[in-house]
């Protein structure tokens, strides 16, 4: 039984198999080519490709001998000076053998390490960059310290646009003989944006009911906060009704499942969807939500933070009546 | 030789405790219903203010009834063999020499304080099995972690003595004592305890002891002991201070920890903030004050504590502006009865979390928003695709378990693994 997750299944493993993100993986090829590599640093939203992206150079690098060469780590669960010092120290000096001198180091989620790690880090990708090269993917780049910017090339990654994001789900769904509707599709993006592990995720699990995947099933399967229910939240609060809003939210957080950034995303693109919202309120509304945005990434409870937002939507509301 | 007080004129009998009769006749009863057999309540959950004689009530009544007296503490019980050890000593009635068997776990509340569901749990399942009488003390009864607990319990409630009651005893020791006490200032000592009587023996020692003669010139230079005040005043102090220093206070008096505080608060404040201009206000001091707990955790950085605590505290009082002020009952928070807040849940999901990480090339802590969900929803769609997910991720059993949600889908998933094992 060999049997993987689609979302590692279809991982791409060569930079030629890769969708989109045309220019990087050009520039990628050629650093193959010329074997050689600078320190690197990948920034993106979740699921564009930016592990493969680290993954398929170094196996247009170093063939099958790849996993020899190429270290990962988490810097999310990983992230402590000591494992700068120690386990990625260690990697980076021993030196490398085979016809290209030096090996890689995939730093994932580097955006979660502390200062600290990154002040330790800065030395070891200079003294030992002979022997070794760093490749640092994070979502915001701007977590990263000015110092490790610097030495490092930087390669920004994008959601898939949609026809590229249909043409591999619709390719996805042949493979596995699964039917997938046209509405299925549409919501498949409405949901997860051009993350492509989400989107390769949400068709998996849907396609586990043995049924005909339509939107209705893509948002049953995904518990995804449908977007009428984020706008019905929306209204109760501008009505004034805190509490009720509030539970929705929790309906939402708890039962479902749903992350607060998926959340806040889609309650950004209600508010001017919104027929009850008075115009005037929408943009005042929109200050409100980049704010609570702001905090869900510095805060530690999702809740805490959009209900928050909501009872500033009660007050709006309040505001314009009084 | 130094003795405390309390300890040394520890009531030896159920008739030298003080105060609380009512409460004492019913454990007394229950305590001997075991004789005509196993109960339908097989323990006692004692509750009731620190220092008013609960823990001394169930050793005078074991040296009363010559029972054999088996305590354990708060301390003790996360550990699994501390927990089966005492499953092991509540399995009989009759100890080893003929006697009977009375077993005390005591401080329930300390297992609270770091969330051990798993604890409260185990401690349940020995009460519903127990064969001798089991007596459970915590300082309250009524925290959510103890709803299943509760139902397998007699409940008997410990008020505070009364003033006169702790007076009374108190002069009773000056006078074992040898000490000539004028009855004003014993009168303040026992007025001062707030019904602690072991706090009221305490000051009483530390005043007169080794004295001839109490006065109250002697006394009166002592304040007011603060006193850990019950929750809800605590959170009234957070909701309704008129100034930022006395609401900051409310974390002070506070029984509990901080993130509980905060839950209390996060609870209440919509119902006690009725204007929606106060309530956004609140609720944007919570927000900051939950920023901030990020920030700690992002960092590890404790001193970040303080901004947290002025923001959830003061940050909260000073919002209150046009809000009308009325009796509106504090409810306990809902949300930590949901299950996803559970720390055993929490670790669970972390284990598999690191079980998808190889696999996913992403962090343990973000595989739990990015793969998990969709991992929960194929175990409840499609057996065959979860066992083979359990096989490629390596789950064990009890991650089966608890991915598939109930036992029986959980079974057949296990089933067709072994099938193709």
């Amino acid at each position: 039984m060999s049997f993987e997750m689609w979302a590692e299944k279809y991982r791409p493993k060569h930079l030629d198999d890769m969708v989109d993100q045309k220019e990087i993986v050009e520039r990628l090829k050629s650093f193959a080519k010329a074997r050689n590599v600078p320190h690197c640093i990948f920034a993106g939203p979740p699921g564009t490709g930016k592990t493969t992206a680290a993954m398929c150079l170094a196996r247009d690098l170093y063939d099958d001998s790849y996993r020899e060469h190429l270290m990962e780590l988490n810097a999310s669960d990983e992230r402590g000076i000591d494992v700068v010092r120690e386990t990625i120290k260690t990697f980076a000096r021993s030196r490398s053998i085979g016809e290209i001198p030096f090996k890689i180091m995939i730093l994932d989620e580097a955006d979660n390490m502390t200062t600290d790690a990154q002040q330790a880090l800065r030395r070891t990708m200079e003294k030992y960059t002979e022997s070794c090269r760093f490749i640092m993917c994070a979502n915001y780049s701007g977590k990263i310290i000015e110092p490790i910017q610097s030495r490092c090339a930087p390669f920004r990654f994008s959601f898939l646009p949609k026809e590229e994001h249909d043409k591999y789900i619709c390719k996805i769904a042949q493979k596995e003989n699964v039917t997938l509707l046209p509405d299925g599709l549409e919501a498949i993006y409405e949901v997860c944006g051009g993350d492509m592990r989400r989107a390769m995720n949400t068709i998996q699990s849907a396609a586990s009911m043995n049924k005909p995947v339509d939107s209705k099933l893509i948002y049953a399967v995904t518990g995804h906060a449908n977007p009428m229910d984020v706008q019905k939240m929306l209204v109760t609060a501008v009505n004034g009704d805190f509490l009720d809003a509030r539970k929705q939210l929790r309906d939402m957080l708890q039962k479902y499942g749903v992350p607060g950034s998926d959340i806040i995303r889609q309650i950004h693109s209600e508010i001017f969807r919104t027929k009850e919202i008075p115009e005037p309120l929408k943009i005042k509304l929109v200050g409100y939500v980049g704010e609570t945005d702001f905090r869900l990434m510095e805060g530690s409870d999702d809740e805490v933070q959009l209900s928050a937002l909501l009872a500033k939507m009660v007050q709006a509301g309040y505001e314009l009546k009084h | 030789m130094y003795t405390a007080w309390p300890l040394k004129y520890k009531p030896q009998s159920l008739s030298e405790v003080v105060g609380n009769s009512l409460a004492i006749a019913v454990f007394k009863d229950w305590v001997k219903s075991w004789d005509q057999g196993v109960p339908k309540k097989r323990a006692a959950f004692l509750y009731g203010p620190p220092g008013i004689g609960k823990t001394v009530t169930v050793e005078a009544l074991a040296n009363d009834f010559h029972m054999e007296f088996v305590e354990k503490n708060a301390s003790d019980y996360r550990t699994e063999d501390a927990i089966n050890r005492f499953a092991g000593l509540a399995s009989q009635y009759g100890s080893l020499f003929g006697g009977k068997r009375l077993v005390l776990l005591d401080e329930l509340d300390g297992l609270t304080g770091n969330s051990d569901r798993g604890g409260v749990r185990a401690i349940t399942e020995v009460v519903k099995n127990a064969q001798a009488p089991v007596v459970l003390i915590s300082n309250t009864a009524y925290d959510p972690r103890f709803a299943t607990l509760r139902k397998y319990c007699l409940l008997i409630e410990f008020k505070k003595p009364t003033t006169s009651e702790v007076f009374k005893h108190l002069m009773r020791l000056c006078q074992v004592e040898g000490i000539q006490a004028d009855e004003n200032a014993v009168k303040f000592i026992a007025h001062r305890s707030g019904g602690d009587i072991r706090s009221a023996v305490n000051d009483l020692q530390a005043l007169a002891q080794g004295k001839k003669q109490l006065t109250y010139e002697d006394v009166s230079w002592l304040g007011y002991r603060d006193r850990q005040d019950t929750i809800f005043n605590v959170v009234r102090m957070a909701l309704y201070s008129r100034t930022c220093a006395v609401a900051k206070q409310a974390v002070n008096l506070a029984d509990i920890d901080i993130d509980m505080l905060f839950e209390w608060i996060y609870e209440n404040v919509p119902a006690h903030f009725n204007d929606p201009r106060d309530l956004a206000n609140a609720m944007d001091a919570l927000s900051m004050a939950d920023v901030y707990r990020g920030k700690i955790r992002a960092t590890q950085d404790w001193s970040f504590m303080r901004y947290v605590i002025d923001y959830m505290t003061a940050g909260v009082a000073m919002a209150r502006q046009y809000s009308k002020v009325g009796w509106v009952p504090f409810k306990f928070p809902t949300r930590i009865q949901s299950l996803s807040w559970s720390k055993a849940e929490r670790a669970m999901q972390r284990n598999i979390g690191y079980k998808i990480k190889p696999k996913f090339h992403i962090s343990a802590k973000r595989s739990l928003s990015e793969v998990l969900p969709f991992i929960r929803i194929i175990f409840k769609n499609n057996t065959q695709k979860a066992a083979e997910i359990a096989k490629w991720l390596d789950l064990n059993e009890e991650m089966v378990n608890y991915l598939a949600g109930n036992e029986e889908k959980a079974a057949a998933i296990t089933a067709l693994l072994a099938e193709n094992a």
